[in-house]
C-alpha cells in the first residue's frame, strides 16, 4: 500500500447498490484523500445521491466495502454509527431545514450527536454551543436572522444556514448532494464559494456532487464521472476544458435521451456563461 | 403473439381510417368497461346498507303529523315547567369551570397517552409490523369502547368526584387521537428528519427535532377538536355519577324538577358553542403563523419576495452585532405574543387541574380495589335478560344509526356543498352555511335527545332524529373541506368549456371528492352506533337502556355482556368501512 493510499480518507472498493431491479451503483469505486475537494458528475439517475449516502451510512451496499475515516461504514451500528456521522458532514438539494424552527436551532440540531437525549427548543442547549452556532451564522453572514423561523429565508440563505448546521457537527468530511440544484445562479456561486472558503479554512475534505460542466470545472480539484452508476471519468481538473470533459461525457453518452440531456446541460450551460 | 402484443398491434392497425373499413363501429371496438369484483361486492353493500337505512327510518316511523301533535305536549309540558330556572351565579360558574376543566385534564391525558402510540403506529417511524399492530388494535379497542361504560366501572373504584369521568375520556378519546397523530406523522416531510439523522442524531433526537416540530399545529389542532367532542360528551357522564353539569342535570330531571334541568341544558348547549368558537379562532391563528411558509418553489419563482419577507430594519440591528451579544434572544413582537400565549395555555392547564380537584390518593387505593371490580365485570352473561332480547336491542341501536345516518347525508351534503370556498354561490351564502354548522354542532346530541324525549316521548324516534340533526353539523363539516381540498383545475377546466356552476359542482367537485364522501359517511355510521348506544340511557330506544339498568342494578356480568355485544358490533362496522375505503380507492 502506497503512503498516498493510506492517506485516503474516503476509500470505495466494487460498490454494488441494487434496489429491486434497478442498480444505483455498479462496481464503483473511489478513493479520495485528505483535503481533497472532489466533484461526482452525471445526470440525474447515475448514482451520485446514492454514492453519497453511503459514505454516511444512509444505504449499506449490495456487495463492495465502503471504509470511511477508517471504518467500515456498513459494519457500523447504534453509537458507533451516529459517532462516524457526526464527523461526516451533509448537505442536501432541498437543505432540509425544519421549517418551523428558528434558525438558530436548527443550526444547533447540528450538535445533537454530541448530546444526550432529545431537546425541545433553544432552552434545551447549552449557552456555549448556542455561542458556537452564532459564531457560524455570523461565518455565513445570517447572524442578525439568528431568531427568524427558517422557512423565512430564501433558499440561497437556506442553503447557508445548512452548511452552519453542517460545521456545528466539527465534520472532518463535507458531503453535498447537488447543493445548488434548487437556486438561482447569484445565489449558487455565493454558496459554492462558501463551500470552498469554509474547506479551504478547516482543512475540510469535500465531495460534492454536481450535474453542471462548467460549475464543476472551475471548483473542484478533481472531477468523478458517473454514468448508469459506473465510474466512467476519474480526472485532476487542473488545465482540463470543458471541451474534453464534454467530449468523454459525449462518448460515454449512448442512448439519445442521454445525448439530448447532455446537449440541454450544454446549452444551459452556454447561457449562463454568457448571462455572466 | 401475447396478449399485450396483439393488443398493440389492433391499436396500431386502428390508427389509418383504412383500417377501420372492416364495418366494426366505434362502440364495438372500444374496450369494455372493466369490472372489478371487489368493487361490486363493495357497491352493493353500500346499496344494501342505504335500503336498510331507508327501511329503519320507515320503522321508526317518523310521522310529520304525530310531530305536530307532540308539539302540543311540548307546549304542556313547557307551560307545567312554567319556565327555565338556574343554579346561583356562584353554583354555576363552580360547575362550569369544573366541567371545562376535566374535560380538558381528561383530553390532555389522552394525547400525552397518544404520542407513544402514534409513535409505533405510523408507518414511517414504526420498529416494526408487529408493534403497529399492536398500537392500531389499541386504538381501535379504546375507540370501541364508550366512554360511558368505562366510567361506569370508574366509578366503582374510585369514589366519586372528577377522577373516574378525566380518566373515561382519558382512555377513550385515545383512539381518535393517537390516529389523528399518526396519520400527521405519516404526513411530514422527511429531509429535515434525514438531515438529523445524518448529522448523527438518535431515534428520540430525530423525533424531537425532526417529527415534532412539524406536526405540532396539527396535533394541537387534533386535541381541540378533541376536547369539543369531549365536552359535548360529558353530559352523559354526570348519569353516570361524574360530577360537573351533568350530574347536576341528571340529579334535576330524575327529582322531575324539569326547569331546572332544561336550564342546565340551555348553559350546556352555549358553552358548547363558546368552546367551539373558541378552539376554531385558536386553530385559526396557529394557521396563521403557518402561512408565512412558502414552498421552495415559491423561493426560486420569486426570490426577492422571500428576502423581502423576511427583510429586517437596514442595517444590522443592535443584538446581532456580534455572536456574544446575539446569545440573548431579543425581544420581538412576535416573541412577546408568543410567551403570553405560552403562559395563558400553561395557566389554564394548572387551572384545569386545580379545579378537577383530583384526588391522587385514588390512584394508588384503586389498584386495591381493582382486582374485586373486575370480578364483579366477570364473567359476561346476559343475567336475567332473555339473549334474544338483547340481540333485538342491539338490532334497534343499529337501526336508530342506520336511520339517523341516513337521514344525515342529503341535508349535510347540502349544507356541506354551500358551506365549501369552491362550490358556494356567495361568500354569504357560505357564511350562514358554515355558522349553521357551527351552531348544529354545538348542541350536545344528548341535550338534542332529552328535548326530544320530552316532545315525542320515549323511543327510537327521539334517539334518530337527535342523532340525524347532530350529525349533519359533523359530516356536513368534513364534506365542505373535502370539497375544499380538491383539486381545482378540473373545474377551471369545465368552467372554460362553458359549464353551469351546477355541471362543474356535479361533474369535477363531486366525482373528486365521492371516496371522502363515502368515508366520512362510514365514519358517520361509526360514530352514530357508539351514540345510539349512549342515547338509550336518557331514553332515546335501544341496547342503552338495558346497559344503565344493569349498571344501576349492580349486574355488571350484564354490563360487560351489553359491552362485549356492542364492540363486536362497532368492530364490525369499523371492518366494513375499512374494507370500503380500499374498495373506493
Amino acid at each position: 500500500m502506497t503512503a498516498s493510499a493510506s492517506d485516503a480518507l474516503i476509500r470505495l472498493d466494487g460498490v454494488t447498490k441494487t434496489f429491486g431491479t434497478t442498480t444505483a451503483l455498479n462496481n464503483a469505486s473511489l478513493e479520495v484523500s485528505r483535503g481533497e475537494i472532489v466533484v461526482l458528475l452525471g445526470l440525474s439517475g447515475s448514482g451520485k445521491s446514492t454514492l453519497l449516502r453511503h459514505l454516511d451510512g444512509l444505504e449499506i451496499p449490495t456487495a463492495g466495502s465502503v471504509e470511511v475515516l477508517g471504518s467500515q461504514v456498513p459494519s457500523l451500528k447504534g453509537r458507533a454509527l451516529r459517532d462516524l456521522r457526526s464527523r461526516v458532514g451533509f448537505i442536501f438539494q432541498q437543505f432540509e431545514l425544519v421549517p418551523s424552527l428558528t434558525v438558530l436551532e436548527n443550526v444547533l440540531t447540528g450538535s445533537l450527536s454530541g448530546v444526550r437525549g432529545p431537546r425541545l427548543g433553544l432552552w434545551g442547549y447549552s449557552r456555549a454551543s448556542k455561542l458556537t452556532a452564532l459564531e457560524h451564522l455570523d461565518r455565513v453572514g445570517l447572524l442578525d436572522r439568528a431568531y427568524q423561523r427558517s422557512d423565512t429565508l430564501s433558499g440561497g440563505q437556506q442553503q447557508r444556514v445548512a452548511i452552519a448546521r453542517a460545521l456545528m457537527q466539527k465534520p472532518a468530511i463535507l458531503l453535498a448532494d447537488e447543493p445548488v440544484a434548487s437556486l438561482d445562479p447569484e445565489s449558487s456561486e455565493q454558496v459554492m464559494a462558501l463551500i470552498r472558503e469554509i474547506a479551504a479554512d478547516e482543512g475540510l475534505t469535500v465531495v460534492c456532487s454536481l450535474h453542471q460542466v462548467d460549475l464543476a470545472i472551475s471548483w473542484a480539484d478533481r472531477i468523478v464521472g458517473l454514468r448508469h452508476g459506473e465510474v466512467v471519468l476519474d480526472t485532476p481538473t487542473g488545465d482540463l476544458t470543458k471541451a474534453e470533459v464534454m467530449e468523454i461525457y459525449g462518448r460515454v453518452a449512448t442512448t439519445t435521451a442521454e445525448i439530448r440531456a447532455v446537449a440541454e446541460e450544454l446549452v444551459e450551460a452556454a447561457a449562463q456563461v454568457a448571462a455572466s | 403473439m401475447t396478449a399485450l402484443d396483439s393488443a398493440t398491434d389492433a391499436a396500431t392497425r386502428g390508427r389509418g381510417p383504412a383500417a377501420q373499413g372492416g364495418g366494426r363501429s366505434v362502440a364495438e371496438r372500444a374496450p369494455k368497461r372493466p369490472i372489478s369484483p371487489e368493487r361490486i361486492a363493495a357497491s352493493l353493500t353500500l346499496v344494501a346498507l342505504v335500503v336498510l337505512g331507508i327501511l329503519a327510518v320507515r320503522d321508526v316511523d317518523i310521522s310529520i303529523p304525530a310531530m305536530v301533535q307532540s308539539w302540543g305536549n311540548a307546549e304542556n309540558f313547557m307551560a307545567r315547567v312554567g319556565g327555565l330556572t338556574f343554579p346561583a351565579p356562584g353554583d354555576l360558574a363552580w360547575l362550569i369551570a369544573l366541567t371545562v376543566g376535566l374535560v380538558l385534564v381528561g383530553t390532555l391525558l389522552a394525547a400525552v397517552l397518544s404520542v407513544p402510540i402514534a409513535y409505533l403506529a405510523a408507518s414511517n417511524t414504526t420498529p416494526g409490523n408487529g408493534w403497529r399492530a399492536a398500537a392500531r388494535f389499541i386504538g381501535v379497542l379504546t375507540r370501541a369502547l364508550p366512554d360511558v361504560v368505562l366510567a361506569m366501572a370508574f366509578v366503582l373504584m374510585f369514589s366519586l368526584g372528577t377522577l373516574p369521568g378525566i380518566l373515561a375520556i382519558g382512555i377513550h378519546s385515545i383512539g381518535m387521537i393517537s390516529k389523528m397523530f399518526a396519520d400527521a406523522i405519516e404526513q411530514i416531510d422527511e429531509g429535515p428528519r434525514l438531515a438529523i439523522r445524518a448529522a448523527g442524531g438518535s431515534k428520540m433526537q430525530e423525533f424531537a427535532s425532526g417529527i415534532l416540530p412539524q406536526v405540532l399545529p396539527s396535533w394541537v389542532a387534533t386535541v381541540l377538536h378533541r376536547n369539543d367532542i369531549n365536552l359535548r360528551g360529558s353530559v352523559v357522564l354526570g348519569y353516570v355519577g361524574v360530577a360537573g353539569l351533568g350530574l347536576e342535570m341528571s340529579y334535576a330531571f330524575k327529582s322531575l324538577n324539569y326547569g331546572k334541568g332544561l336550564g342546565i341544558a340551555l348553559v350546556i348547549f352555549i358553552l358548547c358553542v363558546v368552546m367551539e368558537i373558541v378552539s376554531s379562532m385558536v386553530r385559526g391563528a396557529m394557521l396563521g403563523e403557518q402561512k408565512h411558509t412558502r414552498s421552495w418553489i415559491d423561493r426560486i419563482l420569486h426570490p426577492r419576495l422571500g428576502s423581502n419577507a423576511a427583510a429586517a430594519p437596514v442595517g444590522r440591528p443592535a443584538w446581532a452585532a456580534s455572536p456574544q451579544t446575539a446569545v440573548r434572544r431579543p425581544w420581538t413582537a412576535q416573541r412577546v405574543r408568543h410567551t403570553i400565549a405560552g403562559v395563558i395555555a400553561v395557566l389554564v392547564v394548572v387551572g384545569s387541574v386545580v379545579v378537577s380537584q383530583i384526588n391522587w390518593m385514588d390512584l394508588i387505593t384503586f389498584w386495591a380495589k381493582l382486582p374485586e371490580v373486575a370480578a364483579k365485570f366477570w364473567p359476561p352473561s346476559f343475567g336475567n335478560y332473555d339473549a334474544s332480547a338483547m340481540f333485538q336491542a342491539m338490532r334497534e341501536t343499529v337501526a336508530i344509526a342506520l336511520a339517523a345516518t341516513v337521514l344525515t347525508l342529503l341535508p349535510s351534503l347540502l349544507l356541506g356543498s354551500l358551506a365549501a370556498r369552491n362550490v358556494a354561490p356567495s361568500s354569504g351564502a357560505r357564511g350562514t352555511a358554515r355558522l349553521l354548522l357551527v351552531g348544529i354542532r354545538g348542541i350536545p346530541e344528548l341535550i338534542l335527545a332529552i328535548v326530544l324525549v320530552v316532545i315525542t316521548g320515549l323511543g327510537a324516534q327521539a334517539g334518530v332524529i337527535a342523532l340525524a340533526i347532530g350529525g349533519i353539523g359533523l359530516l356536513g363539516k368534513l364534506i365542505a373541506d373535502s370539497f375544499e381540498e380538491v383539486d381545482r383545475g378540473p373545474e377551471r377546466a369545465l368552467r372554460a368549456v362553458g359549464a353551469t356552476r351546477l355541471q362543474t359542482y356535479t361533474s369535477a367537485t363531486v366525482p373528486q371528492g365521492i371516496q371522502a364522501l363515502i368515508g366520512h359517511s362510514f365514519y358517520m355510521l361509526d360514530t352514530n352506533i357508539r351514540a345510539a348506544t349512549i342515547l338509550g340511557i336518557v331514553g332515546g330506544g335501544g341496547v342503552g337502556y338495558y346497559l344503565l339498568n344493569a349498571s344501576q342494578g349492580s349486574r355488571y356480568e350484564t354490563v360487560t355482556a351489553i359491552v362485549l355485544m356492542i364492540l363486536a358490533t362497532v368492530l364490525v362496522v369499523e371492518g366494513l368501512a375499512m374494507w370500503m375505503r380500499k374498495a373506493f380507492r
